[in-house]
């Protein structure tokens, strides 16, 4: 438009500008549309049930669904350095809700035809799109109060051993914040409302595919959330993951989205061209420090902590007994100590005075993922405790050791499957808070008849029929008169060959349907 | 009187269709109303004032700001209410929403002053009891309503309001008037409609467009006085007559030149509207 400047006839005071900075104009429609968001029926599906599975999972202990209550138990033996990741995964709910919806509402003004009015006002197109991408801002911080709310009820655990990531942390809030973004983006790049939908199933469908099926680590880490779980806790140090980067990674992202979307808008600012200049930089320099895999320094110090845990840990004597803990897990020795205790009290007096070492192990060469598996020590004494404390691990830490007394050392216990087994298992669970709930946990099958597999921290060990029966008889009477048979009849109910028949008959349990074995599980 | 908005040589191309054709016009405080038959010029006009849409070529200026450049052009928004034509709504908002988050738009920061100005608008429309209606749950004559008020919001001093009557039942055409008649107090406003008895009752001066050029410029009295002497009565449609009607009566109302010791009628507005659309060789509508 060629322009004349036209003098007016007179002057005439224009109306005084309405508004103060126009930057709170911005805050102002970023904090309306924010309700908006929060009245839109699949945001608030969505944020309740974030809000219920994150309460659910601080409750229990649990990261799915699949557990109602906390038989896991381990939420109160937290380790930090894992705590900090799993508030991540269940933040992409909120995540997609808010794309959908940020992309909905910034379309509206088109849709609803309101755009050759809005056109007209004060607020420019971009400041407009700015105020869509700000209305996320909430949702980002709940999402971070969240986060907050359960990584502290974790660290506050008195349990709790390891440390947590900043970094780590703020992958949920920058998730939230990235989707919103994005839809808004969207909504300006391909101003139609299928497009959202669309994008997000096709989306879902690329991601999983690169963190089920693509091999490469780079790729892996272009994900928001790179939910590496599955493992032991490792020591801090020992986690690997470029956390710093992706955070960098994540906030140039959005940073760059926004930049589009206000450039796409008409916003071609200095500022904006400057900070599209460095958001690009940011994202760049993420992509480039989260990239590499796991240095050789890191490989070599996972191998040396899986091969020679003895080389970093630290040890403390408490009785008969030798505690090495791995340096974050120093704190956990007194609940070793207690369940050791426990199974010692079983045990009549030189049994219960042998020396023993409880030797904390973790599988740190395959990184995060994978099912880790320890081989049975063979040195006298040594007894493996992991990394997970709480829950079934208490039961079969007890196992473990209780086998060892028995056995002489873990991997010989790991392969006592005669009449032994009723006194490893007697010792194991007869001091327990509750000892036929504890044999439910132990055992593979979760149930109190029949046989099973018994689970140990390394090989674990197999248990009959009959020898359930025995045992769980036991669990029933009265634990003094248990312990006192026992105790007097020690020598035999723990010597080699010892039938499960004749270990029932010298604790006073009808020793029927016992079978052709005798009732061990040798044959099986 | 001030003059509020000054406009010369406006001229704007949609392809090879030429909407607006060295337009000048000077609007001062009070209503001014913008005639014109279809494909006139008047909503693209009203666009460009409204800073919808820039001219090819041309200028003006609102309230002495010139929206050539950009703080000019929002100088000229925050000055400006717009009623376009047939506006859209957000149906699912409350009428106090959509107006709020039209403040919003408008720059109005401070929330506690804004929502007194909205309840304020509202008001002012008649709307105060159903302000937490959704627009979706209201009538069209209330939802046009609503569109004003938005307009209204943020006190502007220059009213652009596009056909605002359309489509209202007799009813809410007389409410609407009365609201025009009030907002126009102290401001400039620009009414474009089809309706001449609106520009009669309501605007101090009247613009006609056709062909995207004003043919037009004056008092509402000095258009009607075009017709003087130019609208008669017969018992049958006088063939000479450039435009001609059956009233309730029975008669035929002529309108254009007279025959010698026709019998004269007082003319309307609407008469010299007619009239000067056929003086220019634009359509005129015969019913």
């Amino acid at each position: 438009m060629t322009t004349t400047v036209t003098a007016p006839d007179a002057a005439v005071t224009p109306a005084a500008a309405p508004g103060g900075p126009r930057a709170r104009a911005v805050l102002a429609l970023a904090l309306f549309e924010a309700r908006d968001l929060l009245q839109q029926i699949v945001v608030l599906v969505f944020f309740t049930v974030y809000t219920v599975a994150v309460v659910r999972q601080m409750i229990s202990g649990h990261l799915g669904w699949h557990e109602l209550t906390g038989r896991e138990g381990m939420a109160g033996y937290p380790a930090l350095q894992d705590a900090d990741r799993e508030t991540q995964t269940s933040a992409v709910l909120l995540g997609v809700a808010l794309f959908l919806c940020a992309n909905r509402a910034a379309l509206r003004s088109r849709r609803q035809d309101t755009d050759r009015h809005f056109g007209t006002l004060a607020m420019d197109p971009w400041r407009r799109t700015l105020g869509h991408a700000l209305s996320v801002v909430p949702f980002a911080l709940f999402s971070g109060l969240i986060v907050a709310v359960r990584f502290g009820w974790a660290a506050l655990r008195p349990g709790a051993v390891g440390h947590g990531s900043v970094f780590e942390l703020a992958v949920s809030p920058l998730t939230v914040l990235l989707c919103g973004v994005a839809g808004v983006l969207l909504a300006r790049l391909v101003p139609s409302a299928f497009a959202a939908p669309l994008l997000a199933v096709t989306s879902y469908v690329v991601v999983l595919d690169s963190l089920v099926f693509a091999d490469s680590h780079w790729t892996q880490w272009l994900s928001p959330v790179v939910a590496e779980s599955g493992g032991d806790p490792l020591p801090s140090d020992l986690i690997g993951r470029p956390a710093a980067w992706h955070a960098l990674y994540l906030t140039g992202l959005i940073a760059l989205l926004l930049c589009a979307a206000l450039l796409r808008s008409g916003g071609r600012t200095a500022r904006i061209k400057a900070a599209t200049a460095l958001a690009l930089a940011a994202t760049a320099a993420g992509i480039a420090g989260q990239s590499p895999g796991p240095s050789a320094a890191l490989q070599a110090a996972r191998a040396q902590v899986s091969e020679h845990p003895e080389s970093v840990e630290r040890c403390a004597v408490r009785g008969a007994t030798t505690y090495c803990a791995l340096p974050e897990w120093t704190g956990r020795t007194a609940d070793w100590a207690e369940a050791v205790e426990r199974v010692r009290s079983l045990a009549p007096g030189a049994a219960a005075a042998r020396p023993l070492t409880v030797r904390q192990r973790v599988e740190a060469r395959y990184g995060l993922e994978g099912d880790p598996s320890y081989d049975p020590l063979t040195a006298p004494g040594v007894v493996t405790v992991g990394t997970r404390w709480g829950g079934n691990r208490v039961p079969e830490f007890s196992t473990g050791l209780a086998s060892t007394l028995v056995a002489g050392d873990e991997k010989a216990g790991g392969e006592v499957c005669d009449g032994r087994v009723v006194a490893v298992m007697w010792l194991a669970l007869g001091a327990a808070d509750d000892p036929l709930g504890q044999l439910r946990a132990v055992r593979l099958d979760d149930s109190t008849e029949g046989g099973s597999y018994v689970l140990t921290p390394t090989s674990g060990l197999l248990m009959s029929a009959g020898q359930t029966k025995v045992v769980a008889e036991l669990l029933h009477r009265p634990r003094a008169e248990v312990t006192a048979r026992v105790k007097a009849r020690w020598t035999e109910l723990t010597r080699p060959g010892v039938s499960t028949a004749r270990a029932a008959e010298l604790l006073g349990v009808a020793a029927t349907g016992l079978g052709a074995e005798g009732g061990n599980s040798c044959s099986e | 009187m001030t003059v509020t908005v000054s406009a010369s040589g406006l001229t704007l191309r949609y392809g090879g269709t030429v909407a607006l054709d060295d337009v000048a016009l000077r609007l001062e405080e009070g209503i001014t109303g913008l005639l014109g038959p279809n494909g006139a010029g008047k909503t693209t006009l009203l666009r460009v004032l409204a800073t919808a849409v820039p001219a090819d070529r041309g200028a003006f200026t609102v309230l002495g700001h010139d929206p050539g450049t950009a703080a000019g052009r929002l100088a000229v928004r925050r000055t400006l209410g717009y009623l376009p034509q047939n506006p859209g709504f957000h149906p699912d908002f409350t009428a106090f929403a959509f107006v709020d988050y039209v403040a919003i738009l408008k720059e109005l920061t401070d929330r506690a002053a804004r929502h007194r100005e909205v309840r304020r608008v509202l008001a002012e429309v008649d709307l105060a009891d159903v302000r937490g209606r959704r627009i979706k749950r209201l009538s069209g004559g209330m939802r046009q309503r609503v569109a004003l008020a938005a307009a209204l919001v943020g006190d502007p001093r220059f009213l652009v309001l596009d056909e605002p009557t359309a489509g209202l039942d007799p009813e809410q055409r007389m409410r609407f008037r009365e609201l025009i008649t009030r907002t126009g107090e102290g401001r400039t406003v620009l009414l474009s409609t089809h309706q001449t008895e609106d520009v009669a009752m309501l605007c101090h001066r009247v613009i006609v467009m056709a062909g995207g050029h004003v043919r037009f410029e004056g008092t509402p009295a000095e258009l009607t006085a075009r017709a003087a002497g130019r609208v008669w009565s017969s018992a049958e449609r006088d063939p000479g007559a450039r435009a001609g009607w059956r009233t309730g009566a029975g008669a035929f109302r002529n309108v254009g030149d007279p025959p010698e010791g026709a019998d004269l009628l007082e003319p309307t507005l609407e008469d010299g509207y007619l009239l000067t659309l056929d003086d220019t060789g634009a359509q005129a509508v015969t019913r």
